[in-house]
């Protein structure tokens, strides 16, 4: 095994927290069961890495097992990094017919059409999702495994998530994904977050939306704060109209965690009473950032009690409607 | 001493008097309080009679228009019925315009029971919400939902129809400006028949736990699955079933393999390949478990 193998082993032995180590190599299998039981998981992780290294030696495993394993890491925690969200537009007629191998084959072929060195390691999640993870190198060196790109894709859904991707290859990843699965061209659905399952379940509509109703159901908070029965009573049918119109602009449930929402301003300075900024030809320039561990759930919130008026703005609730985080407003809508 | 007394008894009875004079002002005051009250209370009621009373022609001349649009269809133009309305030609087109909107809502409401789709006004009229509802073998299964914008162009502003059913593809193929039914009924095709094959998966998943499943995809067109074939040797056999027109629930291809072909072209496999393509998954399987092709 040679020394860039063994770096790559070290520093995924960094990564991977020490409470997860024993699931994640039982599921690599590429270690004998008494090769494992021998690993003694209660020494500190620099000692365990080294006993691994060993063993991986004595096993002749190579830089295709070892990424195996990263990738059956990044798999089971896919909450971390930063993803981006794609749409493939222009469905071909073959487009929703197309199956594993069918694509696998395509894309592998593609990618190595179009940059001749890149390690191509494509997986089936339980979930139906198609998990790729590409190193890239190119003609005079070997593929960098220390900075794979993930990607996520359902087969017959046209959107795609991203990770670890540089603006170098990502034309060539595009072009590869687009011929694989027929169809006419990828675009940025403005979309990002560290959660791959949020951005995921926003984009494919996996959360629970509510629409109106014949006989609506009265929804209930689920955390309710303590509050004064009589006063309660006054406002019950306002806070049942408010509630349902916040679960209809937002979700009911538990809603995908986006961190971050940003609104880019292209528009004119408009207020009369600053005569350096209004009057200016150009647009004025500025970011509105909404960030928050649960962005949302406090949306939500906001709306279902009163902080914000209803109807809710169609700038907040594109967010969910369109499945998208990141807006460009100009003068003549978003 | 008595001029005394009589001043004092004299001076009560005084008191008394204006005691009962103002107790008898006060009762007259409180009968005429009484009085407009019961008045304030008779008009209210009566204008509440004349209320009622205009409501009451106004229904029964909507269930004799209503009646008359269900014979026949086509409304009266001139009819006595409809000329012995006092109100003008105006009124009655309301009122026919009414008749024809309960008859409508009547309809969807059948339609909703019998398990087709359903309509909503919403925000006051300017949009309608779709929901379309899927069963399979009389079991009621996910419903879903589309918000429908009505401007000059209809528009589905929102909906959660999951994304591997080719929405847009179906929006103008299906003509939604022109047609509006056609296209609902061909989505609501698409999603019944996505529904079916789901459930038949998943009733194949919990009923037959020795049929295992290779591959299959979210669209529920491709299924691979792996069945042991009873024996001394116990040997596997894949069969590939593939399900091309999305409307359908039932494959339009079926293949077997297995390392013993002579047991997969006997007569019997024949038989079975047939039956894959005509009953539903779950229940071919049973029959296939109960001639001993399978275990």
């Amino acid at each position: 095994m040679d020394d860039s193998t063994k770096r790559i082993l070290q520093r995924l032995m960094r990564r991977i927290p020490s409470q997860m180590l024993q699931t994640m190599l039982g599921k690599w299998a590429h270690l004998s069961r008494e090769d494992l039981h021998s690993l003694d998981f209660t020494q500190p992780k620099w000692v365990l890495t080294e006993h691994l290294l060993a063993l991986c030696e004595e096993n002749g495993l190579r830089v295709k097992h070892i990424t195996e394993l990263e990738m059956i890491y990044i798999i089971e925690n896919p909450n971390q990094g930063m993803w981006h969200g794609f749409q493939l537009l222009d469905a071909e007629e073959d487009a929703p017919s197309i199956e594993l191998t069918q694509f696998k084959k395509q894309f592998k072929a593609n990618l190595t059409e179009l940059i001749s060195n890149v390690s191509i390691k494509i997986k089936k999640h339980t979930d139906e999702a198609i998990w790729i993870r590409v190193a890239w190198g190119d003609n005079f060196t070997k593929p960098n495994h220390l900075k794979p790109t993930y990607v996520v894709h359902h087969l017959q859904t046209p959107y795609v998530f991203v990770t670890g991707l540089t603006s170098k290859y990502k034309p060539l990843l595009n072009q590869a994904l687009v011929l694989a699965t027929r169809y006419g061209s990828m675009k940025d659905a403005h979309l990002s977050g560290r959660n791959l399952t949020a951005i995921r379940d926003l984009l494919m509509r996996q959360y629970q939306q509510v629409f109106p109703t014949k006989n609506p159901k009265p929804l209930q908070e689920k955390n309710p704060v303590p509050r004064n029965p009589n006063i309660e009573k006054e406002h019950a049918e306002n806070t049942e109209n408010r509630l349902q119109i916040a679960c209809e602009a937002f979700g009911d449930g538990t809603l995908p965690q986006l961190q971050k929402a940003v609104y880019k301003l292209e528009t004119k300075f408009r207020d009369n009473s600053n005569k350096t900024l209004t009057g200016r030809e150009e647009p004025f320039r500025g970011v509105v950032e909404f960030a928050s561990t649960n962005l949302l759930e406090s949306l939500r919130h906001c709306v279902s009690s009163g902080m914000a008026s209803t109807p809710v703005t169609p700038l907040l609730s594109s967010i969910t409607q369109k499945g998208r985080n990141y807006f460009v407003i100009t003068d003549k809508g978003v | 001493m008595e001029e005394a007394r009589k001043g004092v008894l004299g001076h009560l009875k005084m008191l008394e008097m204006e005691a009962n004079n103002l107790e008898l002002k006060q009762q007259e005051l409180r009968r005429r309080g009484r009085q407009e009250e019961l008045n304030a209370n008779l008009q209210a009621l009566l204008s509440k009679r004349d209320q009622l009373k205009a409501e009451i022609k106004a229904n029964t001349s909507l269930q004799k228009m209503r009646t008359l649009l269900d014979r026949t269809g086509v409304p009266y133009e001139r009819n006595e019925d409809v000329d012995n309305l006092e109100d003008g030609s105006d009124n009655s087109q309301l009122l026919l315009m009414m008749a024809r909107h309960t008859q409508l809502k009547d309809l969807l409401h059948a339609h909703h029971l019998i398990g087709g789709y359903d309509v909503l006004q919403t925000r006051k009229g300017k949009g309608v919400c779709v929901s379309l509802a899927t069963a399979y073998e009389g079991v009621y299964l996910e419903t879903y939902n589309l918000e429908i914008d009505l401007g000059s162009n209809l528009r589905i502003c929102r909906h959660n129809i999951p994304p591997f059913i080719p929405l847009e593809r179906l929006v103008t193929q299906g003509n939604m400006q022109t047609d509006i039914r056609d296209f609902l009924d061909t989505l609501s095709q698409y999603l019944n028949a996505y529904a079916g094959r789901k459930q038949q998966l998943h009733l194949t998943k919990e009923i037959h736990s020795s049929v295992q499943v290779a591959e299959s995809n979210a669209l529920c067109t491709i299924l691979v699955l792996m069945f042991t074939i009873p024996g001394e040797k116990a040997e596997a056999a894949l069969c590939t079933l593939q399900y091309a027109n999305h409307t359908q629930r039932l494959p339009t291809r079926v293949n077997i393999e297995s390392e013993d072909t002579a047991l997969v072209s006997s007569p019997q496999w024949k038989k079975n390949q047939a039956l894959l393509l005509e009953t539903p998954l779950h229940t071919a399987l049973v029959t296939m478990k109960k001639t001993g092709s399978i275990a």
